[in-house]
């Protein structure tokens, strides 16, 4: 891991090392220098011209053959208010080939700008390893179960079905016999006429 | 939107190649909400500013889903603009029927390709010019009108490479590359008569085989190089062989040249010996019987001829050679006929035609417009056919076929142009039609607004004008009022209709009618009217080539004109070359047009204009160097990124333009390896939609929280392809920010093939692949959501930057029960409406699937707003676009906001092009073609009176109780 800072000929300069001991859980060591007031001037002065902290990465594997190298700015501003603190993603194809190291600054609510005081800063980088993930398939199993436990659900009602109609609609004939009876009681039937 | 170009895409031939080697550019700055709404037609957009709308358009445009939903599951009603007529069909007449016809199914323009082999069919009573063309076509032209009588499409491939086209009392055609199919048509008709397949045994010599018809018999030669030539002969409707294949020693024919030095005019077969020192023309008639070699010393015909030969075009009725561009030479009696008449120019096209008096050769004079030359065979001129002067502009005619009459000196010429058009020309000169074929080869559309109508333009510089108090603005407005009325005035006196014909170029209400530029292929540029489907202006550059894309640099706003600029490449240098040109008139602007003297990596606009109104154009060149056009406008860059992508290693690379006071640099900021460290290749890229706009910040949910979208307007959507051991190919697809180069969701296919069509609006993406394993065609999509909180206050513009979360990243897969050839989104003004995905299929229909069939958050849990999740996706008949109309060899959607927010244009490029409306939603924001204007003028009418009738009544009524 290298970066563009507080280097005298060159373009890049050693910033640390990240050694991920297993892809599967992703678990690392960081090791990293710590800034000094000369990077912290010079991070300024690019802040002023809002120009780009880049990181060059170069990753090695145990079974490669050449050094492949990423690159990775983020704005030497933002770097600055997020009191140097930074957020390493590495995207890794499911056949273990790194597709994408990036770096993103976390948090720049706190607005407090670093002060040039400290002998030196820590940097702050947390590292994440990703996995393309394999995207799903369309599901025609779940499917044709759910079809057919729709299918099986319907066969069921049609068996169960055989109870005798009473059984079956007393809750409909009821209350219309409840209303049937209900309005005979309200209006008698008036008296027949005498003849004339 | 841009270019890129490497050594190896450049010349590289394969379609996959060009496609995915065009690039977007990414600009931090997010979009401007509402750009450019200034307007007064944005007033009259039904609804709320999209940015702004939190809570109650998400909920407004959720149930609008919701009911299109219903439709969509019974499939009884679709949403294209005018289902409507469906029942009245019978009902209507002819000329109705046929009006109604292209109001619903939109225009559509057939096309055959560049012209190869041309015949007039004689023969038959409707007089036809049959055309194979480079495109795999077999069509029949109307002699009259030039219009496609019938047509038949075959395969892209060499498979339906047409190889020989024959015109006898019915057609015949030889197509494929060993083995061949051998196809008798009915010239009337179009009706496939007889079909048998010719397998050679040998297929290293199939490349050199010739057919010709002869007497009813289709005769296949083959030259079998310092040996013999191989001629045998079959039946044209069975294929039966007659008699086994003949033999010829013909030792003297040289290999390695046969290209250059051998050519075959049907029956001979000639080459120019190399041994001998000095130089024979050695030709033979393949089919006579003895065989009889005829030899002429080429220096007899010429002095110092290298040997070029080149054969009569067109059909020529007496078979000949033309030699070192120069010397016609026919074969008449067996024997060589040498004409003192020379070929005028090194590309002049010759044929000899069979006419009243005889055989006449035709020559066409010069390498542009239309010169004629006709001596006969002897050498004496034909005044009748012959035409000196240059009546069209027309470049470098070929001439594919001439017909003559039998009784009088009149002749027909079908003529061929290098920008692929097709004219045919009669007697004197006459240009009786022609066919702009080279639109069947469509690189880049673009639709561009109509400047608005005067009075309009007046009205809009009244408002434009901000300086001055009130009173001044208020005698402006007194001012243009009277303006107005005695145009009013004027117009009444002199009767004139208002109206807006399809020839005035004006904006009309609803921004419906534009003009569409397209780029083609053989480098000619079009500006067409959308309405009518006609040419408005066409411009030709022969030096333009390579992978093109437009972009618009300004719109015509009143007082400038509208400017577009086509990036491109240099034919002759493969540098970078920028047209700039008026879309309405179709003229250059000298000014803006230049010829870089590097290739160029990537292209793009600048959003800000400066104050002419245009967007400066800013271009990364091979060097990683920067070029501003109009170089005045380098201090507006700022903030400006770009990629470029390499298709064939998938490195891609981020860079950050700026000004630093003196020019601007191009700074490198990020760079990936999206395949790995082994080859991988990227087959689509997508990227946001110039005109797309954000219409809401999230979707509401069935618990009534809202899910927020992550709406980064610089993400772009790359599909990969590449070998895996364990899993033969693996298609990658990789979603991330342009700006800083973070890779925002990734997902992987095993046994998988990539196809070139990925989509990406606001925050959906949708890619399509083969997948192996199941041999089908699946579509894969992806949503981002940011969560149920917003990460940023409303309103906040985005900052690529600045932003670290990673956003969650839903997705689906769906089976496609067709193949697709090309997709597209469709775009709205303001995107409140749906958002459908329209796909172009193989079996030539436009389909539109609805975006909530396809999204990833199908099928969730407890949600109402979703669909349940179905495999596969349905693609009913009555989503298709194109109706019954067949688009062969679909190629690309291209997809345009119309002034109505219910309304997308679309148009199809393929073989044929096809416009037409698209109406996600339903036009609801119009009244329907049908609405009874009548009933409801009765209705309020008959209201009104009755309000005031019952109101008169009963203050009779009350007056009348007061006397009581």
């Amino acid at each position: 891991m290298e970066h563009s800072l507080n280097c005298k000929t060159e373009k890049f300069c050693p910033r640390g090392s990240i050694s991920l001991r297993s892809m599967r859980t992703g678990t690392a060591v960081i090791e990293q220098i710590n800034f000094n007031k000369q990077h912290i001037s010079q991070l300024k002065d690019l802040a002023d011209l809002d120009g780009f902290y880049t990181v060059r990465t170069l990753v090695t594997t145990s079974d490669s053959i050449r050094e492949i190298e990423y690159l990775s700015s983020v704005k030497a501003k933002y770097f600055l208010d997020s009191r140097l603190s930074d957020v390493i993603n590495a995207w890794i194809l499911p056949n273990g080939e790194v597709m994408a190291v990036t770096f993103q600054v976390t948090n720049t609510t706190n607005g407090n700008v670093l002060e040039a005081t400290a002998a030196e800063y820590e940097i702050n980088s947390k590292f994440y390893v990703n996995h393309v993930d394999q995207a799903p398939v369309p599901d025609t199993a779940t499917y044709i179960q759910k079809l057919e436990r729709e299918r099986e659900a319907k066969e069921k009602g049609d068996l169960k079905d055989n109870r005798p109609f009473y059984a079956k609609y007393w809750m409909y004939i009821v209350p219309i016999l409840i209303f049937v009876m209900i309005s005979g009681a309200a209006n008698p039937e008036p008296a027949s006429q005498p003849a004339r | 939107m841009n270019v890129k170009e490497r050594g190896a895409s450049r010349k590289a031939a394969g379609r996959e190649v060009r496609q995915a080697s065009g690039k977007t550019a990414a600009s931090e700055k997010p979009r401007a909400k509402g750009g450019g709404c200034c307007n007064r037609r944005c007033k009259r957009a039904a609804a709320a500013t999209p940015h702004r709308a939190s809570l109650h358009t998400c909920i407004h445009t959720h149930t609008n889903k919701h009911s299109d939903l219903r439709y969509c599951t019974a499939y009884t009603v679709h949403s294209t603009s005018s289902s409507i007529h469906y029942k009245n069909f019978v009902f209507v007449t002819d000329t109705q029927l046929k009006r109604l016809f292209i109001l619903v199914t939109g225009r559509r323009q057939t096309y055959v390709g560049r012209i190869k082999f041309a015949q007039f069919d004689t023969v038959s009573t409707a007089k036809k010019i049959i055309v194979a063309t480079e495109e795999n076509v077999l069509a029949a032209l109307h002699l009259k009108t030039g219009e496609i009588v019938w047509r038949h499409v075959f395969e892209s491939d060499s498979s339906g490479n047409i190889r020989l086209l024959h015109v006898g009392d019915k057609i015949t055609t030889v197509t494929g590359d060993n083995p061949y199919l051998v196809r008798g048509w009915d010239s009337a008709t179009g009706v496939l008569m007889s079909e048998w397949s010719l397998t050679m045994q040998d297929g290293s010599r199939a490349e050199f085989s010739e057919f010709w018809v002869q007497n009813g018999l289709l005769v296949h030669m083959v030259p079998i190089y310092h040996s013999h030539i191989e001629v045998t002969m079959y039946n044209l409707m069975t294929g039966s062989n007659r008699g086994a294949t003949s033999k010829l020693p013909a030792s003297w024919i040289d290999p390695g040249q046969v290209i250059s030095i051998c050519l075959f005019t049907a029956p001979y077969y000639t080459c120019v010996s190399r041994d001998t020192p000095s130089r024979m023309l050695l030709s033979i008639n393949v089919t006579s019987n003895p065989i009889q070699v005829i030899r002429r010393s080429l220096s007899s015909i010429m002095q110092g001829a290298p040997g070029h030969l080149r054969a009569l075009d067109g059909n020529s009725v007496i078979p000949g050679l033309i030699v070192e561009d120069k010397k016609i030479v026919l074969f008449k009696n067996n024997d060589f006929k040498v004409l003192n008449t020379d070929v005028p120019h090194y590309i002049a096209s010759a044929t000899v035609a069979d006419t009243a008096r005889g055989p006449v050769v035709m020559q066409i004079q010069s390498s542009r417009g239309y010169h004629l030359i006709a001596h006969t065979l002897s050498g004496e001129l034909v005044p009748e056919v012959h035409s000196p002067d240059s009546f069209y502009d027309i470049e470098e005619p070929e001439l594919l076929a001439v017909t003559c009459a039998r009784d009088q000196l009149a002749c027909r010429l079908l003529m061929n142009t290098v920008d692929e058009a097709v004219h045919l020309v009669q007697q004197g000169g006459v240009i009786l039609w022609s066919r702009e074929e080279s639109l069947a080869n469509i690189k880049s559309v673009e639709f561009v607004d109509l400047p608005v109508s005067e009075a309009d333009a007046a009205l809009e510089s009244e408002f434009d004008q901000k300086e001055g108090s009130v009173w001044w603005s208020f005698v402006r407005r007194l001012q243009s009022q009277v303006q107005q009325l005695q145009v009013l005035v004027e117009r009444l006196r002199s009767g004139e209709v208002l109206e807006q014909g399809p020839a005035s170029l004006h904006r009309d209400y609803f921004n419906l009618h534009r003009i569409m530029v397209l780029v083609t292929e053989a480098g000619k540029i079009f500006g067409m009217d959308n309405l009518s489907g006609s040419l408005v202006w066409n411009l030709y550059l022969p030096t333009l080539s390579g992978a093109r894309t437009i972009l618009t640099r300004r719109a015509a706003r009143h007082p400038h004109t509208a400017m577009i600029t086509i990036v491109g490449t240099h034919a002759d240098t493969g540098n970078g070359y920028i047209v700039t040109l008026d879309p309405i008139t179709g003229r250059i602007v000298p000014e803006h047009t230049v010829q870089l003297d590097l290739g160029i990596l990537q292209c793009m606009t600048l959003q800000e204009t400066g104050d002419d109104q245009l967007r400066a154009l800013v271009i990364l060149d091979e060097d990683e160097a920067v070029q501003v056009y109009p170089p005045s406008a380098a201090s507006l860059v700022h903030n400006v990124h770009m990629y470029v992508a390499d298709p064939d290693t998938a490195i891609v690379k981020g860079y950050a333009i700026r000004y630093n006071g003196r020019e601007v640099v191009s700074e490198r900021t990020w760079s990936s390896y999206l395949g790995g460290s082994r080859l991988a290749r990227i087959v689509s890229v997508s990227s946001r939609s110039r005109l797309e706009r954000v219409r809401s910040p999230g979707r509401a949910l069935a618990d009534r929280s809202v899910l927020y979208k992550y709406s980064n307007p610089n993400l772009v959507l790359f599909v990969l392809e590449k070998t895996d051991p364990t899993h033969k190919d693996v298609v990658v697809s990789v979603v991330l920010d342009a700006v800083t180069g973070a890779v925002v969701g990734a997902s992987s296919h095993r046994r998988a093939r990539a196809l070139p069509l990925a989509v990406h609006a606001d925050n959906c993406f949708a890619y399509m692949y083969r997948s192996d394993k199941h041999r089908r065609v699946e579509i894969a999509t992806m949503e981002l959501y940011e969560g149920k909180d917003r990460w940023s206050p409303a309103g906040e513009p985005f900052s690529s930057s600045a932003s670290w979360r990673a956003p969650v990243v839903e997705r689906q897969a769906y089976i496609l029960p067709a193949l697709p050839t090309a997709a597209a989104f469709t775009i709205t003004e303001r995107s409140l409406t749906d958002r459908h995905v329209l796909l172009g299929l193989s079996s030539g229909g436009v389909v539109e699937v609805p975006w909530s069939f396809l999204e990833a958050r199908r099928g969730a849990v407890g949600e109402e707003s979703v669909l349940p999740y179905l495999p596969e996706l349905p693609l009913p008949a009555e989503r298709v676009l194109s109706y019954n109309l067949t688009l062969p060899r679909l190629a690309a959607l291209h997809t345009s906001p119309a002034g109505l927010e219910s309304t997308s244009l679309m148009l199809a490029t393929g073989l044929d092009l096809f416009y037409t409306r698209v109406a996600p939603s339903r036009t609801f924001d119009l009244l329907k073609d049908d609405f009874d204007y009548y009933l409801i003028t009765i209705v309020l009418a008959a209201l009104v009176l009755a309000t005031y009738g019952t109101k008169y009544l009963a203050s009779r009524k009350t007056l009348k109780m007061a006397w009581k």
